[in-house]
């Protein structure tokens, strides 16, 4: 089997939430020694992005997202054994730490992001909901995050974002990872008043948002 | 009915199952499954349908969807579960008419129907907006009881500062923030001459239950609705739960509040009117509800206006009306805001969309009720007018008035004017509209005029 061929089933797996194509897939990848990050990059990340453009259309919903980063996931426990540690970091985006913050517990929205961005090609630790101003700064410090997601649906829990920045001044460590905020009350004057690297309006515009800064930090 | 007592019980006791599993296990593949057994299928060439047999197969794929799934208690990580002859006693037990407000304002809630006679109510206002200080909050609500003649009860804003501090959730400013704003509405609903007008989303500043409970300790009443909201989707934590049991040991009105979002785990349009009807259920059994308000809401857009969430409103709305007489409310949230053509176009749409379909309304949050100050009494003001306009309308005349009016706006969504502030719209000394947005005002009333919706005012 040409290794095109090989490529197209593992975005048709992630498209048509095949799981079984896609393990089959690595399978015939390794046994036919085919680089598996032109795997990663050609065939998954490619599917992950299609998946994300119909998300964007309406076409799919946050159930097919789920399960194309499911099957994503789990393709890649085939693959990474076969991946040295500095490749997969070369084909990874950057690692996120998201969250709703303390006193809310709105998750949806913040769980379409997290989900979009790991279509994106990033890594992504989801916290959950009323995390903890230390949870968020402590998971960061732990798994080298590059950019903190703050989630807030309340006016009432819009100060809990600012909180983090303060602390993160407070103990030296702002500079080290770009923060976005998102919610519905929020906005780009409240991320401008509090610090905050850059704000999403939508789910879409956060990844995009994203994808910018990460690239703007590792250029600088 | 199965008792409040026996819900905290199944709470307590209903099968064990992880948050994640419900949602992707339990949720979705039931879900998925019941649209696909009732052939129920999105048209949006047709934001309401005219197909009674259509709203009866929703109905029906939401009572098997609530019998399969039930309710799910995140404190407990367990299912409150029905069976279906619970759910049918349910449906037959449940209030059909609870009054709320005091003195010459008491009145009966009651069901609706498809294109009934019987007019909506209009439970009309801020629709929990925030607002920034105190002071603007009483003007807004004395123009509320003064400026709209066809509101049934208030619902108001929350407050974001007190005493020039930010009210923040968990903390004693939110406590006080709730005493405040119960005070103030009554003080503010008397100022503006209709004092037993009820409130009915009692405490909207509140985050927590000791908040919304201490808050309601200063001047709400048993006639007023406690609203009390589940968690997307299906899901009620402990909070929620003790705030029913402190509302029904008062003899009080849950007012319960559900918000299936399109595009989450509902999916698509289809998923999120069968989760609708699911919803009244769990309003009724879970919540012990008086009365429903539900508010189907786009993910991306954060407003109700969009093609596929009014097919949703219109589909779960006339298959409830149709088979149930538990009342119930649509919520409506515009994109657009204040005095804006975009915005009273929106609520237009929503409004029609309802009333024709079997609801009563909520008007509402204007600008997605996201922007500070960025609503006014104009708004709930034409959302009532349009609301008895329209009564009696059939569903077909209605979706050819919606889909004019859809035309209007539809492309402008996700790029929808913030619109202005409140003083910049109101008069606050005269306590009355400015002339511009007056005249915008006539201008589109008469243009909805044109399309057939008949002003009574």
């Amino acid at each position: 089997m040409k290794k095109e061929e090989i490529f197209e089933d593992l975005i048709r797996a992630i498209v048509d939430l095949d799981e079984e194509k896609g393990k089959r897939a690595a399978i015939r990848l390794i046994e036919g020694k085919i680089n598996p990050i032109e795997g990663v990059e050609k065939g998954l990340s490619n599917g992950m992005r299609i998946i994300g453009e119909k998300f964007n259309r309406s076409e799919v919903y946050l159930p097919e997202m789920i399960m194309a980063a499911d099957i994503f996931n789990s393709v890649m426990e085939i693959l990474k054994p076969h991946i040295s540690a500095e490749s997969l970091d070369k084909v990874k985006r950057g690692t996120v730490v998201i969250g709703t913050v303390k006193g809310d517990i709105h998750a949806i929205g913040k769980n379409i992001v997290a989900m979009l961005l790991e279509t994106a090609g990033f890594a992504v630790y989801n916290l959950g909901e009323d995390v903890a101003t230390s949870t968020f700064i402590e998971e960061a410090r732990k798994v080298k995050a590059d950019i903190i997601g703050l989630s807030s649906l309340l006016t009432t829990t819009m100060p809990a974002q600012k909180d983090v920045i303060d602390i993160l001044k407070e103990t030296g460590e702002r500079d080290k990872y770009t923060i976005l905020i998102g919610g519905a009350p929020t906005s780009q004057d409240w991320a401008d008043e509090i610090g905050a690297d850059g704000y999403g309006e939508t789910a879409e515009s956060a990844v995009s948002l994203a994808l910018k800064l990460v690239a703007k930090k590792k250029r600088a | 009915m199965v008792s409040f007592i026996e819900i905290i019980d199944r709470a307590l006791k209903g099968p064990f199952c992880s948050e994640k599993d419900f949602d992707l296990k339990v949720f979705v593949p039931r879900l998925r499954e019941v649209v696909k057994k009732y052939k129920i299928k999105y048209d949006p060439e047709n934001p309401i349908p005219s197909d009674n047999d259509l709203a009866d197969r929703v109905f029906k794929a939401g009572v098997e969807f609530y019998t399969n799934v039930g309710t799910y208690c995140v404190d407990t990580e367990r299912i409150i579960k029905f069976t279906e002859a619970e759910i049918e006693e349910a449906l037959v037990t449940a209030p059909s008419a609870p009054v709320f407000g005091e003195g010459k304002e008491a009145k009966a809630l009651v069901g609706r129907k498809p294109e009934s006679d019987t007019p909506p109510w209009c439970f009309i206002g801020a629709g929990g907006a925030a607002v920034s200080n105190e002071e603007l909050f009483v003007s807004i609500l004395e123009a509320y009881a003064s400026f709209l003649p066809l509101a049934d009860s208030i619902t108001t804003p929350s407050i974001k500062a007190i005493n020039g501090k930010t009210v923040r959730a968990g903390s004693p400013l939110e406590i006080l923030a709730c005493i405040r704003s119960s005070v103030l509405s009554r003080e503010a609903l008397r100022r503006g001459g209709r004092p037993g007008l009820p409130i009915m989303n009692s405490i909207a500043t509140a985050v927590s239950d000791t908040a919304k409970i201490a808050g309601s300790q200063f001047g709400l009443r048993p006639s007023d609705g406690w609203l009390i909201g589940t968690i997307a989707e299906m899901k009620i934590s402990f909070e929620r739960l003790n705030e029913i049991a402190y509302v029904l040991a008062l003899g009080g009105h849950v007012v319960a509040e559900t918000a299936p979002i399109l595009g989450g785990y509902c999916g698509g349009p289809e998923g999120v009117a069968v989760a609708n009807v699911a919803y009244h259920l769990n309003c009724i059994l879970t919540m012990k509800g008086s009365t429903q308000l539900t508010f189907p809401i786009h993910f991306n857009h954060g407003c109700t206006t969009t093609r596929d969430v009014l097919w949703s409103v219109s589909a779960s709305s006339q298959a409830i009306s149709r088979n149930s007489h538990f009342p119930f409310f649509i919520l409506s949230y515009t994109a657009a805001g204040p005095m804006t053509e975009m915005c009273l176009y929106e609520l237009a749409t929503a409004v029609t969309t309802s009333v024709v379909s079997g609801a009563s309304i909520e008007f509402g949050g204007v600008t997605k009720a996201t922007v500070v100050d960025h609503f006014t009494p104009m708004e709930p003001r034409l959302a009532s007018e349009v609301a008895h306009g329209v009564v009696g309308m059939s569903r077909l005349r209605g979706n050819e008035i919606v889909k004019r009016l859809l035309a209007k706006y539809e492309e402008d969504i996700p790029r929808a004017p913030k619109g202005k502030k409140y003083e910049e719209c109101w008069d606050i000394q005269s306590k009355e509209p400015k002339l511009e947005y007056l005249e915008l005002y006539q201008k589109i009333k008469q243009e909805l005029a044109e399309y057939g919706i008949r002003f009574k005012l």
